[in-house]
């Protein structure tokens, strides 16, 4: 009756945690009492309850554990590269390209009449629209990186208050091995827990004995030893000022693999700079083919000419966002080579310069639709990994629901099964009370009803 | 025993719902935007070809807008020049009348004024500016070409210079768009504003009529001679103008094929997306109704 009672307890709570998340259904397992040896027969001695077992399987959530972190990474990616692909989406009209052409444009409407000061006037607003555009850009890109930057100090906070749970879990469970107990219920919060350390950061597990797991990131860096967690830190880097995740000392920013610490770090370190890289690039040959060749001609005034663009910083790195026209005269415009008013010589050469492989043996154009479809490409590629990612993840979670979900109409059988039993059994120790009083009351007048 | 299934099939059920209202919503998308590609990552490589698309048609326009500027510059030059022929003409006229033998010197002295009177319409004619800017002047273009002075065999001094301007009007094509005016009035083997000059004097002076009459005639020559040029690059810029329209067509309807919807496809989806909707909301619905065996143990 005892062994009905406590697998009927069981069952009960199985159909109460029916949907709880990350429950794994119990079982209990009834085996036979070692017989006793009656007058040279072996008499049974009934049933007890061996154990109760949580039904999971660690290998199945270990791999779910993985395409989580592999999901959460693209998902992180994604949310700052698809606002990152609207600054250059020139299917909807943004982007670049209009106001490079448009300068290039406004140079040729200037060819027509060099001496035109409304023209030159159209060809400085063109060159400040241009610069505009560059550097409204690069200074979202910025922004994203920031934003980017800032998820990362967050995600560490969250890592560490994950890790110091599961440290204390990990205790829980090792106790409950030691003491002969189920450590499911531990062992299944354990498990959520370290999901959703996934969902933030690459996590290997490490069975340590006695139930218990050793956390480290893909890199090596401890998070959690036995019922001890290491927490992660930020320090601003001297030069980016961006946020660098310290593990015991060690800088393991860059080994950072998956989470949305993996995105975030990945938009941050390697995309955004990458398209930073470009456009400065793009910006910087503009600005310094054009200085040069307004420099070989002559103004409207008979001077010779200067820079057109203020000149870029040397090798590069922030000339989109700093962008900027330096003439402040439309007179200054070196249409002419030879000097007169008329001559346009010089303003085709610099009209030139767009179908010149100006930008590291690339045109401009071209440079820049490179960069497009770069941009539109590894915004595809992420989320064509991450709709994969999904459909293994919902495949594992399947898997893990064949071994671990509750069945309510399992259950509601094994109740029955269990009801009638406890019965059965309550059945035989009512037969065994009446049998007891019957031979009580053997000879007596007063009587011990059963 | 049989393999045991998850018990909890919501979750896949919930995604289908969601990847059919993504599908319909994407479909949506194109139906209002009318562009397949909405986004980079659609079709990374239809949208940065349609970076080149567009700058392009841009371009093109520009190259229009350049033919037409162009074509206003050159139409007034040639219509300059229509009128010094016309000049000419009258100057051929008045010439041959001088050298009719019956001439008092007061009727030639009156022909000479007359000529004088052409001679200046014909400096105006050669200091003809368009937009401001003089179009006869090479590329010196922003003082008169043309000035008196009385020391010089034409009676004019040419301030001018021999540049001349060419302009783009299409990729890798460029049309010159001018003369420089000294090759126009005075040129050596026909000089406008020369003979104009000598007939004037020749009428005055009663001297050397029929070798200024024969130089007005060659100026007349070379001047229809040169006027070609004019005719030639404004057929050649109408030709160049066809050719942008068209090509601006083409471009239109290549950039309708890299990024444009294909509605039909879109709505026949789009249908079939409400059907798959409906489906995965129907089953949500009897999953989540269905009876388990605790209903029947009562």
């Amino acid at each position: 009756m005892l062994a009905d009672q406590t697998a009927l307890s069981v069952t009960s709570n199985n159909i109460a945690n029916a949907n709880t998340p990350g429950y794994s259904r119990q079982t209990v397992d009834l085996a036979e009492i070692a017989p006793t040896l009656d007058g040279g027969l072996l008499v049974g001695n009934g049933v007890q309850v061996e154990q109760i077992v949580s039904q999971s399987s660690s290998l199945l959530q270990t791999q779910l554990d993985q395409e989580t972190q592999q999901q959460s990474k693209y998902s992180s990616y994604l949310n700052s590269m698809q606002q990152v692909q609207t600054l250059f989406n020139e299917t909807s009209g943004n982007g670049l390209q209009s106001s490079i052409t448009g300068f290039f444009n406004s140079l040729q409407q200037l060819s027509t009449s060099p001496s035109d000061t409304s023209l030159r006037e159209g060809v400085l607003t063109a060159a400040q629209n241009m610069a505009q555009a560059f550097s409204s850009t690069a200074a979202n890109l910025i922004s994203q990186q920031r934003s980017a930057d800032a998820s990362v100090t967050q995600s560490v906070d969250q890592v560490n208050s994950l890790t110091a749970q599961i440290a204390q879990l990990n205790g829980e469970v090792s106790n409950a091995n030691n003491t002969g107990q189920n450590p499911g219920t531990f062992a299944d919060q354990r498990d959520q827990l370290i999901n959703q350390l996934s969902g933030l950061i690459d996590v290997s597990e490490i069975p340590a004995g006695n139930g218990s797991l050793t956390l480290t990131t893909t890199g090596g860096a401890n998070l959690v030893v036995g019922n001890q967690s290491f927490q992660l830190t930020t320090q601003a880097d001297p030069t980016t000022g961006f946020q660098q995740v310290i593990s015991q000392g060690t800088n393991i920013t860059s080994s950072i693999t998956g989470g949305a610490l993996g995105g975030d770090i990945q938009v941050r370190d390697a995309s955004i700079p990458s398209i930073l890289s470009s456009l400065d690039s793009l910006a910087s040959n503009l600005e310094t083919s054009v200085n040069s060749v307004n420099q070989a001609g002559t103004d409207l005034n008979g001077a010779p000419g200067g820079n057109f663009f203020v000149p870029p910083p040397a090798g590069g790195t922030g000339a989109a966002l700093q962008m900027s026209v330096a003439l402040t005269d439309p007179a200054q415009i070196a249409a002419s080579l030879d000097g007169s008013t008329g001559d346009n010589s010089n303003l085709t050469a610099m009209l030139n310069l767009q179908n010149q492989t100006i930008v590291n043996g690339q045109t401009p154009l071209n440079a820049y639709s490179n960069l497009v479809f770069q941009i539109g490409n590894d915004v595809s590629t992420a989320q064509s990994e991450m709709s994969g990612s999904q459909a293994v993840a919902q495949q594992i979670q399947n898997q893990i629901g064949s071994v671990s979900g509750v069945n309510i109409n399992e259950e509601a059988a094994n109740l029955i099964q269990y009801q009638q039993a406890y019965e059965a059994a309550a059945q035989v120790a009512g037969v065994i009370n009446s049998l007891t009083a019957t031979a009580i009351n053997l000879g007596q007048t007063s009587t011990v009803t059963g | 025993m049989s393999v045991r299934l998850n018990p909890n099939v919501l979750p896949d059920l919930l995604t289908s719902i969601e990847q059919a209202q993504q599908n319909q919503q994407n479909a949506i998308e194109q139906m209002s935007t009318g562009k397949s590609v909405n986004n980079l990552s659609d079709n990374p490589a239809a949208a940065a070809a349609l970076v080149g698309n567009d700058a392009l048609t841009s371009e093109n326009d520009q190259f229009l807008t350049n033919i037409s500027d162009v074509q206003g510059k050159m139409q007034a030059a040639d219509s300059a020049l229509n009128n010094a022929q016309q000049l000419l003409t009258t100057a051929i006229t008045v010439g041959a009348e001088g050298a009719n033998g019956t001439m008092s010197a007061a009727d030639r002295q009156a022909l000479a004024q007359q000529v004088q009177g052409l001679q200046q319409q014909m400096l105006g004619l050669a200091n003809t500016t368009y937009q401001g800017v003089y179009v006869f002047a090479g590329t010196n273009v922003s003082a008169p070409p043309f000035v008196q002075d009385a020391s010089a065999a034409s009676g004019v001094q040419y301030n001018g210079n021999s540049g001349v301007t060419s302009v783009q009007v299409g990729e890798g094509q460029s049309v010159q768009t001018d003369l420089p005016g000294d090759q126009l009035f005075l040129n050596p083997s026909g000089s406008i504003l020369g003979a104009l000059n000598d007939l004037a004097n020749a009428l005055t002076s009663g001297n050397g009529l029929d070798a200024a009459n024969t130089e007005v005639q060659q100026a007349f020559a070379q001047l229809n001679t040169q006027q070609v040029f004019y005719g030639n690059a404004l057929s050649q810029l109408q030709n160049s103008q066809n050719f942008l329209n068209q090509e601006q067509v083409n471009l239109s309807s290549q950039q309708n094929q890299l990024v444009g919807a294909n509605l039909t496809a879109i709505v026949a989806q789009d249908s079939q997306d409400q059907v798959d909707l409906q489906a995965a909301l129907s089953a949500t619905g009897q999953v989540l109704n269905l009876p388990n065996l605790l209903s029947y143990l009562k």
